[in-house]
């Protein structure tokens, strides 16, 4: 064929194609969501949306975008784009006109996308994330057709990530070598290294890898190692956090979430009973603790704070803390004004606000309501009060009683009182009338109570003190006097009233000095006396009462719903500000995602069936990639903390919906099938080796021809320390331990605690078991990215620095645990520094040492035998007093391990 | 043509750059010595561009995400010495002079003060209680200063006042967070942060971000008021103490000696190497270089951390005492660590909560005493800055994070046996130095009480925003991604106070 021919026959052919694609292109419907929406966000959105819309255009809300703008006319008229202002603008020539205002303009095809959109229709559509979860079509090959739904789903992982490796010419990386692999899969599990049994089984072939997974799975390290990822979720910390940063006891929860991840509670139930536990139908003391999970809060003891801004503050917490955690939506911003980006409204964060905005706790300094723990002779006590109540008196009263026994509700805080005359807040935080004080305490339902009780102290005898109602000349509710007294709940008889009023209270007490506060009173509650007081065994019962009543038990502060006569209302603040209170609204949950049953309690736990119903389209998504993030150091979406309309588009959306959706139907919310489906898959299990090639291809590991290759966080690299050195404590749950911190840390203003160094296996127990103080959290984690769990936070950022070299090298506790490694090599090898060396390194890295590295490590040895026998005086530095052997050669061999324990390997998964 | 300049600018900040670099490259290889690494010489500050390792495009960044870097703009200031009292000083008695307040001494507060008002302690009408120090002007610039600060009335000239400065926290910890991070709620990161994230630092041997304090305690909102928030955890603050470590975990283990830690540092990081050469995994390089760094660390931070060989006329200006916890001892260790290239200085001095409640707070005992610790050092400071050419690139920042109010605390309504002053959010005074700031100026001005702001008033946010223009930066255009939008330090707000740039 002539070469002209050719040649002629190619333009006609590219002509041909080029138009077929062009018109292609044309009839091709434009894609709101994944088209039309990025342009606008990237262009448009920062001066017309949530927060600014200028001209009176936004482009946030589909009646907003087509509304009249500020010049009368509508910005976007559906199917007629030559006469839509903003295609108009687009294109204006006057740089005052022009849009976007001041800034470059918009590409050619960006303006032809919106132009086409607007031809055909302006449809508006919904963020993907906001769309219900569907199963997305695999292609089985006849063979995988018939395999078992669980095989499915890690072969279903490899389909779909292999689909996108093709798309960027890429493919799967051979397997991990079986010891790598066993560390890595063992680090991800339990957070620790294998065990000596588990290693033997695995390399000699007694174990399938299947079987591997599901011995890591029954460990009990399990649920201590996800539980560290859970806490800085949940803000879990010991201390109440802001200014004075007092101690709080929290551990109960902390145990609670160790627990639920190791009986692998369903992700619903598990997420129903941290935010509703306290509504359930009679609900167990295990749910009561799992609503510590919103008193995590911070509470703030600083003087001069008032009270109801912080307890607001934490209100909003709950909300933001909530969507990020189960929404991946950033509400904080919807605080203010409606989201910039996202299809949220101003008002819709108030109706979200609503759900928690009923709950007793109230920001005071005794973080009430409380979960009491009895036992013993008061639980005996307790249950034959119960049992006279419910004998003498009724069912309801024994089961009013029963609660207030438990959590000490309802009740009215003192910092509720107003209008004083001789008197204040104390620290604006206890009632303290001086002689002849009053104040007020306002709109008061006693429930038609017989009894007061009062929490309270005093540093007087003889104070009296008058109840009235209404006024300084109201009837006399409750009169009595009250002696000197460290902290005590009393009973005083109670006028029975049949409405709410306002009581009046007086104190005096001739004897106090002027301006002398006659007593701290921290609450008042309504509680109707025992019945049966003309019954034999009425005195008993009563002492019993009072007994348990001022028994001092271990407690955890928990959510209580408001009683119906407490009920707060809810108002929108004006610009985010608590003071200004714009209408009133009721719960709701926001109308771009799923819709509400009316079956469901309009409250906290109707909130939690709606996040865990499977319509919602965004609790399981977030939950299957915050769990691919923690075992491949990158979500399917990268920004794991936001999932909306300027988040990174997922790299793989139908892989992301097959793990979801599979996570909610067929694993039933099951957290360790869902990490065992991962951990099982080709993609986890590869060579995490990079090539130059690689590298160029995917830095960021995105399409997953590598396996992961991450550093460890500060948990594990504590928790490997210590078990490669032998001495990691086995013991489980309790109060939280204070292993070895240099002095100085702790300078915390008007606080009086310090740290106290554990004794005995405390000083080595798992990095979860570590006393959290939020405004010094201790050192080495946090130089290891650990964060201060003051909010809700949902990826540490993994950084590299000299201080991490700092902590490795010298902080004392890895040093304690290289001299311990080093007398375990020197008796393993009888003092063969070859020997010793490889033991070392395998204990620490699974696998053997090559030759080149026993090179290097061996010339340390020498150099650090030689420095010790010629200078013996610093192996009794080095060695610790309690050691009798102070040889130069356990002295080199310490020094070999603290090298082992500082080599990268060591601190990253392989 | 402003553009041009601009870009002149830059090119002349870029070039200088690479000159520091090129000195620092070869320090650098002279201390490495025998550990011939490749990758090494990347952590010396090798070039801003993309650079192949093993066949890696690899920016410097990558490997040292403290490495330097140009600002957008010309910077005025190369680093930032921020002397922040914690507790917050009463600018009544130190740089507001308000002779009416003397007047109305005792009287109460007029009723139309109060209206709608909160206060943290004070409660009912409190009484107005003049300034407890008596003012005069100094210099050319005729700045009022009160006798409490006799030292630093002599180099008032050099600094700019900001005498209407508002914030809306009236509660230490949430009103030292705004101050510091933008932000009273957590999770912001700080000034420092910020900064040490746009420019890094030119010393690789010291921390980028340093934080000094004194007073005895860390100041009220904790250690988030120098956190990295959503930034990542390597711009964070690093305390540097005066007693044990300077830096936690900076001394060899006992029994450990130095040439011992470099075999063994060389031991590691020839195992890593051989790592490197197995992944090829760029974060590898990084914590090589991060070892030699720390090496280096170990040296260098005890040298500058050490005031003992300081000459005696500069023990004498300072006023420090070495050995000791005190503010006079930290002004001179930040001029020490400005000049040895750190990039943000922060110093904290608690005890500054003057609500009269005992003799340690009272306005004319406890504070008089706490002027008396910071007058001679903070004056020293400027004086060392300036002898030593360092002032003109170097922005001294001085303030508390809210001020006191004109009246006399009443705490819980009782009538108090020290004099004090409660929490005030409308007005109080700041000063900057150094670096782009016009000096001998005072802006803003207050009402006849010192209540409020009737002129020239200037909010936090205005303060970041002026600080930053002063680094090289449009503090609304310096941002960082995070949970799907860019923040920024000054979040919506902030105006660049051109009334104090010189």
């Amino acid at each position: 064929m002539p070469k002209r021919k050719l040649t002629g026959l190619l333009t006609a052919a590219m002509v041909l194609l080029i138009a077929g694609i062009l018109i292609f292109r044309q009839s091709e419907q434009v894609d709101f969501s994944t088209e039309v929406k990025p342009i606008l966000n990237k262009n448009c959105i920062s001066c017309h949306g949530g927060v600014k819309k200028n001209g009176g255009f936004s482009v946030l809300f589909e009646e907003e975008a087509l509304a009249l703008t500020k010049s009368g006319v509508s910005a976007i008229i559906p199917g007629d784009p030559k006469n839509s202002e903003l295609i108009k603008r687009l294109h204006e020539e006057d740089p005052e006109l022009r849009m976007p205002y001041h800034r470059a303009s918009l590409t050619d095809e960006e303006i032809q996308t919106l132009h086409k959109w607007i031809k055909q229709g302006a449809k508006w559509g919904k963020h993907w994330a906001y769309t219900p979860v569907q199963k997305p079509k695999v292609n089985w090959t006849n063979q995988q057709a018939g395999f078992s739904d669980s095989k499915k789903n890690y072969l279903g992982i490899d389909f779909f990530i292999h689909e996108k490796q093709k798309e960027n010419k890429l493919t799967f990386s051979e397997e991990e070598d079986s010891r790598k692999l066993l560390r890595r899969v063992s680090l991800d599990i339990t957070g620790l290294p294998p065990t000596e049994g588990l290693q033997n089984d695995w390399l000699t072939g007694k174990i399938t890898y299947e079987q591997l997974v599901d011995r890591l799975l029954d460990s009990s390290s399990f649920g201590e190692k996800w539980a560290s990822w859970w806490l800085d979720l949940a803000r879990y910390a010991d201390t109440k956090g802001y200014e004075r940063d007092v101690s709080r006891t929290m551990w109960k929860y902390r145990d609670w979430v160790i627990k639920a991840f190791n009986e692998d509670k369903p992700f619903d139930e598990f997420t129903i009973e941290q935010l509703a536990g306290d509504l359930l139908p009679n609900p167990s003391q295990e749910q009561m603790i799992a609503t510590a999970f919103h008193r995590n809060t911070m509470n703030n003891d600083e003087g001069g704070t008032e009270d109801e801004e912080f307890r607001v503050a934490a209100v909003l917490d709950r909300v933001n803390t909530t969507f990020e955690v189960w929404q991946s939506t950033t509400m904080a911003c919807v605080q203010c004004h409606s989201h910039p980006y996202d299809p949220f409204k101003h008002e819709e964060y108030f109706q979200l606000t609503a759900f928690f905005n009923n709950t007793r706790d109230e920001d005071t300094h005794d973080e009430e309501p409380k979960l009491r723990f009895y036992e013993g002779e008061d639980l005996e006590k307790i249950s034959s009060i119960l049992s006279w109540v419910n004998s003498n008196g009724s069912q309801k009263e024994a089961e009013a009683l029963h609660d207030f026994f438990n959590f000490r509700e309802p009740k009215y805080h003192a910092h509720l009182c107003e209008d004083f005359v001789n008197g204040e807040l104390i620290d604006t935080k206890w009632l303290g009338l001086w002689h002849d004080g009053s104040c007020y305490l306002r709109n008061v339902d006693t429930q038609g109570a017989d009894q007061l009780l009062m929490h309270y102290n005093s540093g007087l005898d003889g104070t009296k003190i008058s109840i009235r109602n209404g006024g300084p000349e109201g009837e006399i509710l409750s009169q009595f006097t009250i002696e000197k007294t460290s902290n005590v709940t009393k009973s005083f008889p109670f006028k029975k009233l049949t409405a709410p009023v306002d009581l009046y209270i007086e104190a005096d007490n001739p004897k106090a000095s002027p301006q002398q506060s006659t007593s701290a009173i921290t609450w008042f509650a309504f509680v109707n006396s025992l019945p049966g007081k003309e019954i034999e065994g009425y005195k008993e019962m009563n002492d019993h009462f009072h007994s348990v009543l001022n028994s001092k038990v271990p407690t955890l502060p928990i959510m209580i719903e408001n009683p119906s006569f407490m009920q707060r209302k809810t108002h929108v603040f004006e610009r985010g500000n608590w003071l200004l209170h714009g209408e009133e609204v009721k719960p709701k949950t926001p109308e771009a995602l799923n819709a509400w049953n009316p079956d469901w309690p309009d409250n906290r736990l109707g909130l939690a069936y709606w996040l865990t119903d499977t319509g919602n389209p965004l609790t399981s998504r977030t939950f299957v990639n915050r769990i691919w993030d923690q075992l491949f150091g990158r979500g399917l979406i990268s920004s794991i903390e936001d999932m909306g309309t300027q988040s990174e588009a997922p790299s793989h959306p139908e892989l992301l919906d097959f793990l979801s959706y599979n996570f909610m139907h067929e694993m039933d919310w099951s957290m360790k099938k869902l990490i065992k489906t991962i951990v099982l898959s080709k993609t986890y299990r590869q060579k995490s080796i990079l090539s130059p090639e690689l590298y160029q291809q995917d830095p960021q590991n995105k399409w997953y021809a590598r396996g992961p290759r991450i550093r460890l966080s500060s948990e594990q690299i504590r928790d490997q320390v210590l078990f490669v050195s032998g001495l990691l404590s086995q013991k489980m749950y309790g109060p939280p331990v204070m292993p070895f911190q240099p002095e100085g840390i702790w300078e915390t203003v008007y606080n009086g605690e310090s740290w106290k160094l554990s004794e005995g296996e405390d000083k080595h127990r798992r990095a979860v078991y570590t006393f959290l103080k939020r405004t010094s959290p201790y050192p080495s984690f946090i130089t290891f990215d650990a964060g201060s769990r003051e909010v809700c936070v949902s990826k540490r950022i993994v950084t590299n620095t000299p201080l991490q070299a700092l902590v490795t090298l010298n902080d004392p506790v890895f040093l304690e645990a290289a001299f311990h490694l080093g007398q375990k090599m020197k008796s393993y090898s009888n003092n063969d520094p070859l020997k010793a060396i490889a033991f070392g390194y395998e204990l620490c890295m699974v696998s053997p040492i090559s030759p080149n590295k026993m090179e290097i490590f061996h010339s340390l040895y020498k150099d650090a035998l030689s420095e010790y026998q010629n200078n013996p005086e610093l192996i009794a530095e080095l060695i610790p007093d309690e050691t009798n052997e102070k040889s130069a050669e356990l002295a080199a061999f310490t020094v070999v391990a603290n090298a082992l324990l500082n080599l990268d390997e060591f601190l990253t998964k392989p | 043509m402003k553009n041009i300049n601009h870009l002149l600018a830059e090119l002349e900040q870029q070039r200088l750059e690479k000159q520091t670099r090129r000195h620092f490259l070869m320090d650098c290889v002279s201390k490495v010595g025998g550990l011939a690494l490749a990758p090494l010489l990347f952590s010396c500050g090798l070039g801003s561009s993309k650079e192949k390792i093993n066949g890696l495009n690899l920016s410097e960044r990558d490997l040292n995400p403290l490495a330097p870097l140009p600002p957008p703009f010309l910077p005025k200031s190369k680093s930032i010495i921020y002397l922040h009292m914690a507790g917050a000083p009463s600018q009544l008695e130190l740089f507001d002079y308000k002779p009416e307040l003397v007047k109305y001494n005792n009287q109460p507060c007029p009723e139309s003060l109060l209206e709608g008002r909160k206060f943290a302690f004070i409660r009912g009408v409190p009484n107005l209680m003049g300034p407890q120090a008596n003012f005069s002007q100094h210099g050319e610039s005729g700045a009022w200063v009160s006798d409490f600060l006799p030292h630093f009335s002599k180099v008032a000239d050099e600094v700019a006042f900001l005498k209407a400065v508002h914030t809306d926290q009236f509660n230490h910890g949430p009103a030292q967070l705004f101050m510091q991070t933008g932000s009273p709620r957590l999770g912001r990161p700080s000034l420092g942060s910020w900064v040490t994230y746009g420019l890094g630092t030119e010393n690789q041997n010291l921390p980028g971000f340093v934080v000094l304090t004194s007073g005895g305690k860390t100041p009220d909102a904790g250690k988030s008021v120098w956190g990295s928030g959503f930034l990542p955890s390597v711009y964070q603050g690093v305390q540097c103490r005066s007693k044990g470590d300077p830096v936690l975990y900076l001394e060899d283990p006992k029994g450990i000696s130095r040439n011992l830690k470099r075999s063994i540092i060389s031991s590691i990081n020839q195992v890593n190497s051989e790592e490197f050469d197995h992944y090829g995994d760029p974060e590898i390089l990084a914590r090589i270089n991060q070892y030699e760094m720390a090496y280096r660390m170990q040296i260098e931070v005890p040298e500058v951390m050490n005031i003992n060989d300081e000459p005696d006329y500069i023990h004498s200006l300072y006023g420090t005492d070495p050995g000791k916890e005190s503010f006079a001892n930290n002004c001179l260790l930040a001029r020490k660590l400005v000049e040895k290239g750190v990039r943000f200085v922060q110093l904290y001095d608690w005890g500054w909560d003057s609500h009269g409640t005992d003799k340690a707070n009272a306005i004319d005992m406890g504070f008089r005493n706490k002027c008396k610790e910071i007058d001679r050092p903070m004056s020293a400071l400027l004086l060392d800055l300036k002898q030593r050419g360092l002032l003109e690139d170097t922005l001294v920042i001085w303030g508390g994070e809210f001020g006191r109010t004109p009246m006399q605390e009443n705490r819980e309504g009782k009538t108090m046996g020290f004099k004090g002053r409660d929490h005030h959010v409308d007005a109080f005074s700041m000063w900057m130095a150094g670096g782009g700031v016009k000096k001998g100026t005072s802006y803003g001005l207050t009402d006849d009480f010192g209540f409020s702001g009737i002129e020239g008033r200037v909010s936090v946010h205005d303060i970041h925003a002026t600080i930053l223009h002063l680094m090289g930066f449009d503090h609304e255009t310096f941002t960082h991604e995070f949970q799907g939008r860019p923040f920024r330090l000054t979040d919506v707000e902030g105006e660049i106070i051109k009334e104090i740039l010189a």
